[in-house]
């Protein structure tokens, strides 16, 4: 589905910000992409869309070569959160928001608003429904430009730091909503109970570097390599109870 | 303005189109009055004010929103009295000149053109106005480029506020912002909401954007009440073009 080969990136040029990658993410894979602040994750999401572009190396989503001649088609299966939802969500409504992906891939106005309150109420937030982007918390923004997306049912999810400034509920929403999407998704976070509740492989990047790719409960409870790499084992191991 | 444009009442049910329309007449309309005819004129203002009534919005609001443009269209006719010194009518002892007439009128025709365009925006929405633009073959080049200045705007104002709070908690007690500043300020400014915007638009392009924005909330009203709104609407702004109401009543209470 997802398919890095020998990838390098760098931003300026000369500090590299992804070396060498190469992996392979399979049809219906929950994979957790984890790292220290710096490490790459974003970059690496933004490179699967095509938002920058690798000096060397190839990606390939769904089958098809990340070139700007083929981005319309790959975006279309691709459903990406940002890290900063300001940048999301762009409508005056959460409603409009959610609908415009849909719409623009050329759902009828009335059957996206239906599918727009059926993710609401997945998530438990149908009351942010006619609510304005501008006056909402950002915990509240935050869950709302996670439903736009998933809206737009993409057969991939890319996820950066869908957890952050959710308090325990809507995480706990969250969680269960992205149990219960079969996708192949792709998941960015500090949070990594988050990613032990739902993914079931684990890429370790440091340095823009593939530090460890394996099984979740392996890669999580690895306390040493974690370590290593600028992290803590995940509360719900044990994390900091060993300090 | 966006809020005010998806509230519910008898105009903004109004198809977009029917509302550009008759925004569009009454606007070339009040433009085409002649410089002297200041009492014809006055009668126009009726449009305006009908169409706040009825779509519940205070008329104070458009004053209070485009109170930084308002002066500078009342200052375009400002040096016509100096101009047109002939007297035109007198009042009691003091002459009027025409220039002072004039500026009135031209003054009222801003002010009138303004609240009008308003109220298309504060009843329509940018979107709506798009789609009518569209439904009237204005090429999508057009639409797209309002519609994107709109967003971009408003995220411009938006980071102007939060940077200057930003500066203002770790400056307190400073009033406005240190020369010094100004110029890191700026250029801050510039680079946040150019990235900002890029981000929009790259999140805009990821969910298939092609140039229109889709709003859920529907105009509800029927298409033909619209259209014939529309219709009379025209008429009523004809008639108070061709015929000087204020003079007409005049002449039917004399006699
Ligand atoms: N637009 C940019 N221009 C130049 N360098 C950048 C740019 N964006 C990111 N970088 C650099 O690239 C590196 C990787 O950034 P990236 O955003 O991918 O990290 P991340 O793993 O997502 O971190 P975080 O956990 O903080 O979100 C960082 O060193 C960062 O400084
Ligand atoms: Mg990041």
């Amino acid at each position: 589905m997802i398919q890095f080969d020998h990838v390098n990136f760098s931003y300026t040029g000369e500090q590299p910000v992804l070396q060498d990658l190469s992996f392979h993410i399979r049809e219906g894979e929950q994979v957790g992409l984890i790292g220290a602040n710096g490490a790459g994750k974003s970059t690496l999401m933004k490179a699967v869309l095509g938002l920058v572009y690798p000096q060397q190396g190839r990606i390939l989503a769904d089958g098809i070569p990340v070139e700007p001649a083929n981005l319309a088609q790959i975006r279309k299966s691709l459903g990406y959160v940002l890290q900063d939802s300001d940048q999301q969500m762009f409508m005056p409504t959460v409603l409009d928001d959610m609908i415009f992906g849909p719409v623009n891939y050329g759902l009828a106005k009335a059957e996206a608003v239906k599918k727009a309150e059926e993710t609401l109420a997945s998530l438990h937030i149908e009351h942010l429904k006619d609510r304005y982007n501008h006056r909402i918390s950002g915990g509240e923004k935050r869950m709302a430009a996670i439903a736009t997306i998933l809206t737009m049912e993409p057969k991939v999810m890319l996820m950066d730091e869908p957890s952050s400034s959710l308090d325990p509920r809507n995480r706990r929403n969250l969680i269960r909503a992205l149990k219960t999407i079969p996708v192949t998704k792709l998941i960015a976070a500090h949070d990594l109970d988050l990613i032990l509740d739902t993914c079931t492989r684990v890429l370790l990047l440091s340095g823009g570097r593939i530090a460890a790719d394996g099984p979740a409960e392996e890669i999580l409870r690895d306390r040493k390599l974690l370590e290593d790499n600028g992290l803590e084992l995940p509360l719900s191991i044990g994390g900091r109870s060993g300090q | 303005m966006d809020q005010l444009a998806a509230r519910s009442s008898m105009i903004h049910n109004m198809t977009p189109l029917s509302k550009l329309w008759i925004a569009v007449f009454y606007i070339l309309v009040t433009v085409s009055f002649h410089k002297y005819d200041i009492s014809g004129l006055f009668v126009m203002v009726l449009f305006p004010l009908l169409g706040y009534q009825l779509s519940y919005i205070p008329v104070l609001t458009c004053f209070h929103k485009l109170r930084v443009v308002m002066p500078l269209v009342c200052a375009v006719g400002l040096l016509n009295p100096f101009y047109d010194r002939q007297i035109l009518l007198t009042v009691g002892t003091v002459g009027i000149s025409a220039g002072v007439i004039s500026m009135l009128t031209l003054m009222m025709k801003g002010v009138f053109c303004l609240m009008m365009s308003f109220l298309l925006v504060a009843t329509t929405g940018i979107t709506g106005i798009c789609s009518a633009l569209r439904q009237i073959r204005c090429p999508e080049v057009i639409t797209t480029l309002l519609l994107l200045t709109y967003r971009y705007i408003s995220l411009l104002l938006e980071e102007v506020s939060t940077m200057t709070t930003a500066y203002h908690l770790r400056a307190p007690g400073q009033k406005g912002i240190r020369m010094s500043a100004w110029g890191s300020f700026l250029g801050q400014l510039i680079l946040r909401s150019m990235d900002r915007a890029q981000g929009l638009y790259e999140s805009m392009m990821l969910r298939g954007f092609h140039g229109e924005f889709h709003s859920a909330a529907e105009n509800k009203g029927p298409r033909a009440v619209s259209a014939a709104v529309s219709v009379i609407c025209s008429i009523c702004v004809l008639a108070c073009r061709w015929y000087n109401i204020p003079a007409l009543l005049n002449s039917l209470v004399m006699f």
